[in-house]
């Protein structure tokens, strides 16, 4: 007895050929899907409980944060190539996400990983990115940013903001929390800024305050080459101290001066003490060899 | 001992303002203006204590003009007759020396002396400090220097994954560079000025910042 004798009757000779070319067509399924990478877009969400802590570690794209108010971290990240994975774990209330090459020879390019991520307005970040862009609204948290040549931008953040760039560009819109940020040759812009204690510095790059001074506030804004803006309004109350080692003081506030003895700086460079009203916050501003600008906010 | 920095030099110049030559420090002095500058002047305080010892009440008629207006201002003794004006200054001054009590007298002229000494010694205190300031700061930042020159070139020889993060890095490495001379510039002119050698040290840190985050990097495209 042959094979086809041995076949049921119902599997006629044309039905046997049928038979074989689906599963001829299956088998090629299977081997075409295996060989398919992920999608490059993927979608995760994560239960997280108050305060979560978000750390996130990318090497180059853009990473876009905003607050929710669901408990929820939800993660959309757009791989630029198969070469790079996108991971993301919880560990208890914290979720790590990070971009990893998959070969040891990747292009630059192709280690590119965008990111989307939602997280509650509580939540605490962490975030490094070499390249690309970093954009942050309205959470609450504290947060630490650290890129080479990313810019980040802050957007009615509040709790304690560290950002520390090499060339990239910082601003911060409407923050209220206290604020420490350095860079070397980043442009600093801080704008209708709420906050009590700013600390910034950066090199050659340019620095402008507009904002209130709030009482018992502390502005401590610092350079070497770039030129230092900061606008105040008629209601501001503050205490200034602004020298440049080398470069010029620009002042429209009409300072009392001060009674008491002046700081050792004043003996170098060009130097300026004064109380603009009732002086309720402390303002220093230095520069190497940059300008500084003390002008009316319009 | 090789005498070959401002700071050992100091720690004999005690001995060299004796005579002692030691040929380290003439080694120094030859090739430091600061030092040599500092030296100059002692010598010349030393000429001028000497100089007040030979010629011991020959000060200038106008040193001595103030004083007796400032003994008469004060009362200590009688002003001159206008109608009988001295012709000399060694006349009046002899009637004045016969008409002052000694005590005073002897007072002011350590008053003189005193005022003399500060004048002069304030150009060499000034040079003292300065070469202490200056060699503090050279102390602390010499070893700094070298140390993150080595580590420079360890982190420029490991592999980079990113061109465009490399090309900052390097970027901004030099802008650090270049602020560490111009600060050690400022330094060099002014070596107490405190805001100078602020900018020096926060440059310094920059640049061992800048390091630390190309070693992380290199580490780990390694």
């Amino acid at each position: 007895m042959n094979a086809i004798d041995a076949m049921p009757e119902w599997m006629g000779k044309g039905n046997w050929k049928i038979a074989s070319l689906l599963i001829s067509g299956l088998l090629l399924c299977n081997i075409a899907s295996a060989a398919i990478p992920p999608p490059r877009r993927l979608e995760q969400h994560f239960k997280v409980t108050a305060h979560p802590v978000i750390t996130i570690h990318n090497p180059n794209g853009m990473v876009t944060v905003k607050a929710w108010t669901k408990s929820e971290v939800m993660i959309i990240s757009t791989r630029a190539s198969d070469d790079v994975e996108v991971e993301a774990e919880q560990m208890g209330n914290r979720v790590d996400v990070s971009t990893h090459a998959t070969s040891d020879n990747v292009a630059p390019d192709d280690m590119r990983a965008d990111y989307q991520i939602n997280v509650p307005e509580d939540a605490e970040l962490q975030i490094h990115d070499d390249a690309g862009e970093v954009n942050v609204a309205n959470v609450l948290g504290d947060m630490n940013v650290e890129t080479v040549a990313a810019g980040v931008d802050l957007e009615d953040a509040a709790g304690y903001l560290t950002v520390k760039t090499v060339d990239g560009p910082f601003q911060c819109l409407r923050c209220t929390g206290r604020i420490e940020a350095s860079s070397i040759s980043g442009n600093f812009r801080l704008w209708d800024l709420r906050s009590y204690h700013v600390r910034a510095q950066t090199s050659t790059g340019s620095l402008l305050f507009s904002g209130e001074f709030l009482p018992n506030g502390l502005y401590h804004l610092k350079t070497y080459s770039g030129v230092i803006e900061v606008r105040f309004s008629p209601g501001d109350s503050f205490d200034l101290s602004a020298t440049s080692l080398k470069g010029r003081v620009n002042n429209q506030a009409s300072l009392t001066p001060r009674t008491h003895a002046q700081h050792f700086y004043s003996r170098f460079g060009n130097s300026l003490f004064g109380t603009f009203n009732a002086g309720r916050a402390k303002v220093e501003l230095s520069s190497f060899d940059g300008t500084i600008n003390i002008l009316k906010r319009e | 001992m090789a005498t070959n920095t401002c700071k050992e030099f100091l720690n004999h110049l005690e001995l060299w303002m004796e005579g002692e030559r030691h040929p380290d420090a003439q080694a120094h002095l030859g090739s430091c203006t600061s030092c040599r500058n500092l030296v100059e002047d002692l010598n010349n305080i030393h000429q001028q204590a000497r100089s007040w010892n030979l010629e011991e009440m020959n000060l200038s008629p106008r040193v001595w003009e103030a004083l007796r207006f400032q003994l008469e201002q004060e009362g200590l003794i009688r002003s001159n007759d206008p109608s009988q004006p001295e012709s000399s200054t060694a006349g009046w001054f002899s009637r004045w020396f016969r008409i002052l009590p000694r005590p005073v007298m002897a007072g002011a002229y350590l008053t003189v002396l005193i005022v003399a000494a500060f004048a002069l010694m304030k150009p060499i205190d000034k040079q003292i400090n300065e070469a202490r300031w200056l060699n503090g700061t050279q102390v602390s930042t010499t070893p700094l220097h070298a140390q993150l020159n080595t580590e420079q070139k360890v982190v420029y020889s490991l592999p980079n994954t990113n061109p465009v993060v490399t090309a900052s890095l390097q970027k901004n490495m030099a802008i650090v560079d270049n602020y560490i001379s111009l600060c050690e510039k400022s330094v060099r002119e002014e070596p107490q000025n405190e805001v100078a050698r602020d900018y020096l040290y926060d440059a310094y840190q920059q640049k061992a910042d800048l390091l630390a985050q190309m070693t992380e990097r290199g580490e780990n495209a390694q």
